[in-house]
């Protein structure tokens, strides 16, 4: 017997790496190879003409000056690639919490026991996460162009809907201005070469177009999440929550949503992650347009390799994207680490008995 | 059960296999970055022109140009229509596959000459005699880089049926702001905009160019964004803008994907375009009768863009020689007026204007701008900048602040041509 | 890996689904009156635009910018559909040329993916060799690297080895994906050893116990992955923006792309747009209605590795 075991670990050995060969050649030819090179392109001033790796005046290295261009030296660079950070920030404060909601929102919904044609809504619902952003994005293109269906649908309601794509103010200023505030004092310090005032500038009007796109194909996806999450939660906890006569409202915030930590945990690190990625839409609704209120971190990165020549540059950035993406999930993750699964269970019986207490009753589990 | 040996064999293969994959793409498959130019075989030459086509009478015009010099000279030339130019090049220049001939666009010859990726064959064409203020914004360095190829201004297109509706005559032709202001006015009427013009400074550009002002000083060495004369002339486009009588492209309902189509549309009664909107007109709006005048003057006198391809020659191209002489066919009398003919670009050569002159007394306000027009800004480093300007610009409609636009401008062009 | 797929609530399911209302009676309570309001109303916001899609592409230029919101093309214009099939003598958008070359990369690496991820989600699972380890840490690590941030890589790759513009440079680097591994390899930890060993017992080599014991096992996980690498090849759009550009290898998707960012020289034909997205996106409906319950699960495990 052990010389066939001895046998069979060897073949499996060797199987092993055959097996996995093709992943190795192709991931690592097309992955991880280019990321290095993309790492030593990021750190020369290579324009495109010569061979990167050639050196030569075309394709210096300049050390870290591609990157602290970007930060640090008053200029084009650091304009566009703030001002996409700033896009960027609002668009993940708009649409992760919203996407969130909504998802979660549906899903409570159409997890009733005795709803109707449960599947269809869930067809319905999930159906836009499968089609192509591009094309998802062309059908927006025209139902929010100045004489689109959104709005002519604001006319019926008797609203001049704005011109979407070609208004570039943002929803914050827009509000502050109600209150009279337009390039306030206060607001003249520079952060990183950039006024208070266009820090806080909220997202444009075109920028919101994305965003309504954004969580209008995302938000079925999430719901499926949510949906499997709630049909998972153990039965006795709500219906001990029940016995004493909690509220609907009350059972929601202090026993189904804890118990959906996990599900919303998954939900918002998809979504933070997904965000910074947002790449299709912006190519087809305006590559930045207007006024570069719809640049991201990840297009401008495109734009300058592709369109400018400044490879160099555009590396950089998609390096720095790759950090904030990282940084945030680690983030992320700390923050809602006390939350993961083994003592779920315990602390929604934990809850239950909390509530039972209040009451009074003074019964145990 | 199969013997080991046998297994062993398999593997090993299959392990040789992949590795001789691997070695194969990664050595000598043939990077194509940098590297000498590849030897021109003997036999006929296949040449790639990559062109940006202003519509189907452009390409089609270019194939048959391209066929007809292909018959002549036993060589075969394809035409590539790029859906964006610009990008186009850029991944063609780095990924070593260039196109042999290709629009070079005024503004980009400084990027391409700096970067290496232009072959200056000037000295080669120099007995076309090309007008001299052509030429001079085709040269870098000192070197003729590319052969103009044609050129456009701007002009004032009227929809003459509208002109008349609205009361108009010859004499309300405007020859100054305020007779633009007043002809505006009276053709803005329920859904019609006097005038719609585009959002770029390849328009609004020929306003500040009226007040006497422009981005760079006439030896380009030197930013003149911020002076009080570009502030006048965008602060004239924003002020009719507030009557009413202006919009941009983008801001009217439906917007236009440019001034032409807004003007064939009726949406705009009059529109600031080049030679090319001829073309366009003829093909897509056959119905709608237009009148060519010269733009009006500003308080510095007469002012309009003039717009200019080349026929740029790829420094990496393996048959640089036949590309000269597809491009010396390309700029003879005969071939321009047929381009002419076809989409509307006047000639690039001394003579090839002067017979333009008299073919076509209609469009004799293009031809005047020839004269007192002004070319893009060929800098180098400079796309991203007019591209930053250009989507400020976009906003002056909806409250954009002129003076922070033109500011921005110039420190931005400022460090641009300290990078240089 | 839970068995994730979303049951439908049917009643007597052992009660494992908790109600959302405070009443167990069925008569409609008014909260579930307001629920079925709201579920309608987003039904009507998800489907709309699609309605509008097939309504637009059959409406004239001129009808599509007047009335953008009725549904009823009056009158009906097939012109936008004859011009993307070449039958009218305008200028005839290439969309045979775009669906040919999504149904070549498509197929292609759909049925490599298939192969290579499963094999190699077998070897991480239950294979035994040194350095497996390592290489399921690396495959986790190269599956955090966002798509965006590997565009100047990818090009930088496919013209350092000289396929820039061809099918290779479109096809090759698509082939294997690390989320489909992951996902095989999930699955076939979930089967029990004994079957393998038993066939191992027997004498089978390691890749027929694979090919003819295990796989046929797998079908579910197999299927889910076909359906996920179908719909990822045909949506693909960044990976052949950077790794192609000349006409004759645009996609469905990257043909759409060009002709929605102005390729048509101006304007806003909108009926062709439209149509040209609605030819994009029935591939991936139809498959997406017949497998519905497979892109559920795929939603699901894809969420795992997050």
């Amino acid at each position: 017997m052990a010389k066939r075991k001895s046998n069979l670990r060897g073949r499996e050995g060797i199987a092993g790496w055959v097996f996995t060969a093709p992943m190795i050649v192709i991931l690592g030819v097309f992955l991880f190879v280019p990321v290095v090179m993309a790492l030593w392109v990021s750190m020369t001033n290579w324009r495109g003409n010569v061979d990167p790796f050639g050196g030569g005046p075309n394709a210096a290295f300049v050390g870290a000056k591609n990157y602290t261009a970007l930060f640090l030296q008053d200029g084009l660079a650091r304009s566009n690639f703030m001002q996409s950070l700033g896009n960027t920030f609002f668009y993940v404060l708009f649409v992760v919490p919203l996407q969130t909601a909504t998802s979660l929102l549906l899903a409570l919904i159409v997890n009733d026991r005795f709803l109707r044609g449960k599947s269809f809504f869930r067809t319905a619902f999930y159906f836009p996460s499968v089609t192509s952003s591009i094309a998802i994005s062309t059908v927006f293109l025209f139902l929010f162009s100045n004489t689109g269906a959104v709005n002519g649908f604001l006319k019926i309601l008797g609203i001049d809907g704005p011109q979407w794509f070609s208004d570039s103010r943002g929803l914050f200023h827009l509000f502050l201005g109600l209150f009279g505030a337009d390039n306030p004092g206060w607001a003249q310090g520079e952060i990183f070469g950039r006024s208070l005032w266009d820090w806080l500038s909220g997202p444009s009007v075109a920028m919101c177009v994305i965003i309504i796109l954004a969580v209008w194909t995302t938000t079925g996806t999430f719901m499926l999440m949510f949906l499997a999450a709630l049909q998972d939660l153990p039965v006795e906890v709500d219906e001990a929550a029940m016995l004493d006569g909690v509220s609907p409202w009350q059972k929601l915030r202090l026993v189904t949503i804890p118990m959906l930590k996990p599900a919303l945990f998954l939900v918002t690190t998809l979504g933070l992650i997904g965000t910074w990625q947002v790449f299709d839409q912006i190519y087809v609704m305006g590559k930045g347009a207007p006024a570069g209120t719809t640049m991201t971190p990840a297009f401008l990165s495109y734009t300058t390799s592709f369109r400018s020549n400044g490879w160099g540059s555009g590396a950089a950035m998609a390096f720095v994207v790759f950090l904030i993406i990282v940084l945030l999930t680690w983030w992320q993750r700390h923050i809602m680490r006390d939350d993961k699964t083994p003592g779920r269970l315990r602390r929604a019986f934990g809850a239950a008995n909390l509530m039972r207490s209040h009451r009074g009753t003074g019964k145990t589990p | 059960m199969r013997s080991r040996k046998t297994r062993h064999a398999t593997v090993a293969l299959t392990l040789g296999a992949v590795g001789a994959l691997v070695l194969s793409a990664c050595g000598g498959g043939g990077s194509s970055f940098g590297g000498a130019t590849k030897s021109q075989a003997a036999g006929p030459a296949k040449l790639t022109i990559m062109i940006g086509s202003s519509g189907d009478a452009e390409t089609n015009a270019v194939k048959a140009a391209a066929d007809a010099w292909a018959k002549k000279s036993g060589n075969t030339a394809e035409v590539i229509v790029a859906s964006d130019l610009g990008q186009q090049l850029g991944q063609g220049f780095a990924g070593g596959t260039p196109p042999d001939l290709f629009y070079a666009d005024a503004s980009r010859i400084g990027d391409f000459a700096k970067a290496g990726n232009l072959f200056a064959y000037g000295d080669q064409v120099q007995g076309e005699n090309f007008l001299p203020t052509l030429v001079k914004t085709f040269t870098y360095d000192g070197k003729l880089q590319c052969a103009p190829k044609d050129y456009s201004t701007l002009a004032l297109v009227i929809n003459t049926a509208m002109w008349t509706a609205a009361g108009l005559t010859d004499a309300d032709i405007p020859k100054d702001w305020a007779g633009l202001e007043s002809a505006a006015k009276k053709l803005t009427k329920g859904k019609v905009t006097g005038l719609v013009i585009g959002n770029d400074i390849n328009r609004g550009g020929a306003f500040m160019k009226q007040a006497g002002g422009w981005v760079v000083s006439d030896d380009g060495k030197t930013m003149t964004a911020d002076s009080p004369e570009n502030l006048a002339g965008l602060q004239e486009i924003q002020k009719m803008m507030k009557a009413g009588s202006l919009k941009f492209n983008t801001d009217t309902s439906p917007a236009a994907g440019w001034g032409g189509e807004a003007f064939g549309k009726g949406i705009g009664a009059m529109t600031i375009e080049g030679n090319w909107i001829k073309g366009a007109l003829t093909k897509d709006y056959p119905n709608i009768k237009a009148k060519i005048v010269e733009l009006p003057a500003g308080p510095a006198g007469k002012g309009t863009l003039m717009f200019s391809n080349c026929w740029g020659i790829a420094a990496k191209s393996a048959h640089q020689a036949q590309a000269v002489d597809l491009v010396k066919f390309l700029t003879s009398v005969d071939q321009q007026l047929a381009f002419t003919k076809a989409f509307g670009p006047m000639p690039s050569t001394e003579a090839g204007i002067a017979k333009f002159k008299t073919d076509y007394p209609d469009d004799a306000a293009f031809a005047a701008g020839g004269d007192y027009g002004q070319g893009p800004v060929n800098l180098p480093g400079f796309d991203p900048v007019m591209a930053a300007f250009n989507s400020k610009l976009a906003t002056l409609g909806k409250g954009g602040d002129p003076k922070a636009m033109l500011a921005e401008l110039q420190k931005n062009g400022t460090a641009a041509i300290a990078a240089g | 890996m839970t068995a994730a797929t979303v049951r439908s609530n049917d009643v007597g399911n052992n009660g494992k689904a908790p109600e959302t209302g405070a009443h167990r009676s069925r008569n409609p309570s008014a909260k579930r009156i307001a629920g079925y309001v709201v579920l309608v109303i987003f039904a009507i916001i998800y489907l709309y635009p699609f309605l509008i899609q097939i309504a637009s592409s059959l409406k004239s230029d001129p009808q599509a910018t007047a009335h953008p919101l009725s549904l009823i093309p009056n009158p009906f214009d097939l012109g936008a559909w004859k011009r993307m099939f070449g039958l009218t003598s305008d200028t005839s958008v290439p969309i045979m040329t775009w669906l040919g070359n999504s149904v070549l990369v498509t197929v292609t690496v759909t049925a490599c993916r298939v192969f290579f991820d499963s094999l190699a989600g077998y070897a991480l699972s239950r294979l035994h060799f040194k350095g497996r380890g390592v290489m399921f840490a690396a495959l986790l690590a190269v599956m955090s690297v966002p798509g965006v941030v590997l565009l100047v890589p990818k090009f930088l790759i496919v013209t350092y080895l000289g396929i820039f513009d061809t099918y290779t440079a479109m096809i090759l680097p698509l082939i294997i994906d690390a989320a489909g591994i992951f996902i095989m390899k999930q699955f076939f930890d979930s089967v029990s050893v004994s079957i393998e060993e038993a066939a191992r017992m027997d004498g089978a080599s390691v890749f027929r116990t694979f090919w003819s014991v295990i796989l046929p096992m797998a079908r579910p996980a197999l299927i889910t992955l076909t359906i996920l690498a179908f719909q990822g090849s045909w949506n693909e759009f960044s990976h052949f923006l950077v790794v192609t550009q000349s006409p004759e290898h645009r996609t469905m998707i990257t043909g759409l792309a060009s002709l929605t960012s102005g390729e048509l020289g101006s304007g806003t034909q909108y009926p062709l747009k439209m149509g040209a997205a609605l030819l994009t996106t029935i591939p991936v409906a139809l498959l997406f209605f017949t497998f519905q319950r497979y892109f559920v699960r795929g939603a699901n495990e894809g969420a795992e590795k997050g």
